[in-house]
């Protein structure tokens, strides 16, 4: 008998975030467990509550970053775990498969929908890393199991991609402002498509989105990397910069939470039932 | 003169169209092509443009061909870098690209700052699926389309049509 949710987190060829990820799911008083991509009926018995796919590079993002992941067969169980109102979370490369899976947004079964495709700044092109400051939509607050905790503010959270801007077909436009669930903003929360508040180029600012039932979330930034206070970069402005420098001085630095681990805090109260 | 395309291919089996090739075999064993072959594709844009130019920016920036690991030649040359005395394999192409690049602008850019006559660059990825003989063009020009194309979690692979164009140019003469 399981004591506490059971968070599975699985890795295939590339992953580089599960054993972080995976810690911070334990920290947030769940149990958590890694399955690499062959075990899916190891994974499939252990009986999982949520899913979490984590960042990296799957298959060395060969074709196109996650479009080989989304075929595996431990994604069908993934698929059909998701259909049956289970948790699954996809960070970074995790968003990627998702996406490429057709889980998020999700609105025929199984058809792809959008894409993740390369970053669109002007000057430059590849790989980005910064950190950046996000909202969270009001729906998905209310819907997502991962979003229920993090309130009104502005999250900053480091992002670490190649092809992280969202894309939605001319006629499904409209409809994906429904998918919202994260989206860009300055440190101030004004939303604006430019760099470096919009980091990507992404369609209407969106750093995550979710299934219309929202308990999909692909969400390209790393909560897991700013799970404590003390992974926060010193120059970081706002609410949790100054957090950070108050904990600072007063000796609590090592131990206090930052604001990646209300993603993960929320999933816990979920299974409490507390929301 | 006009618009000059090159093919840039690895020295070495190229990883991507391995891990291509694996997938199709698990997901697609009947129809899956009996080789594939991965290629960056540069075209160069402007209508006066000769050769010698595109030769000069190929052999000054190594980032378009990095001479240690990759070989190139023009698309018309294409069987510099394949040898196919005894081919008798149906060929089809197909040239993915990215709906909107930030390489291919920032590529215009720089070759633009730099007075290379160059009016824009586009880059793509081009990949060619071989069918042994047996399968008339048509049907493999069909079945080349439902494996590229990505449109459900189990249908296609090498394309996502929200983010990239697909286009089967005629095939290149080997």
């Amino acid at each position: 008998m399981k004591s506490a949710p059971l968070v599975v987190v699985i890795q295939f060829p590339g992953s580089n975030c599960e054993y972080e990820t995976s810690r911070a799911v334990q920290n947030s008083g769940m149990d958590s467990c890694i399955y690499r991509w062959n075990q899916w009926q190891e994974l499939k018995d252990s009986l999982p509550d949520a899913y979490v796919l984590p960042g990296g590079f799957s298959f060395q993002d060969r074709v196109r970053a996650g479009a080989v992941a989304a075929k595996e067969k431990i994604m069908d169980l993934v698929f059909s775990e998701a259909a049956g109102g289970k948790p699954v979370l996809g960070i970074c490369n995790g968003a990627q498969i998702l996406v490429e899976s057709g889980m998020v947004p999700g609105w025929e079964r199984g058809r792809i929908e959008s894409a993740l495709a390369a970053n669109h700044i002007s000057g430059r092109s590849g790989y980005l890393s910064r950190w950046i400051f996000l909202h969270v939509a009001a729906k998905a607050r209310k819907i997502c199991p991962w979003l229920g905790r993090t309130g009104t503010g502005i999250l900053p959270l480091p992002i670490a991609h190649a092809e992280g801007r969202f894309v939605f077909s001319e006629e499904n436009r409209y409809r994906a402002s429904n998918s919202a669930a994260l989206k860009y903003c300055d440190e101030k929360g004004t939303e604006t498509s430019d760099y470096p508040a919009n980091p990507n180029g992404s369609f209407l600012n969106l750093a995550g989105i979710m299934n219309d039932r929202g308990n999909v979330l692909a969400m390209m930034p790393h909560p897991e990397r700013a799970y404590w206070l003390w992974q926060l970069p010193p120059y970081l402005p706002g609410e949790w910069g100054d957090r950070r420098d108050q904990s600072l001085h007063s000796g609590s630095y090592a131990s206090t939470k930052g604001p990646g681990s209300l993603f993960f805090t929320s999933l816990a109260d979920y299974f409490r039932g507390e929301r | 003169m006009g618009n000059i395309s090159i093919v840039v291919s690895l020295k070495a089996p190229d990883p991507a169209a391995m891990t291509a090739m694996s997938t199709f075999r698990r997901i697609y064993p009947e129809t899956c092509p009996d080789s594939l072959e991965r290629y960056d594709y540069w075209c160069f844009l402007n209508p006066c443009l000769g050769r010698e130019t595109v030769s000069g920016i190929v052999s000054r920036y190594h980032d378009i061909v990095n001479p240690n690991k990759q070989i190139w030649s023009f698309i018309d040359e294409f069987s510099k870098l394949v040898d196919r005395s005894d081919d008798r394999m149906v060929w089809i192409d197909v040239l993915v690209t990215d709906r909107i690049d930030s390489v291919s602008e920032n590529w215009t850019a720089i070759l633009r700052r730099n007075n290379c006559e160059v009016e824009g660059v586009l880059c793509s990825v081009l990949w060619r699926f071989g069918f042994t003989s047996g399968i008339s063009f048509d049907n493999a020009r069909n079945r080349v389309l439902d494996l590229t194309v990505s449109t459900y979690r189990d249908h296609g692979l090498l394309a996502n049509p929200i983010s990239q164009k697909i286009d089967l140019p005629a095939p290149l003469r080997i």
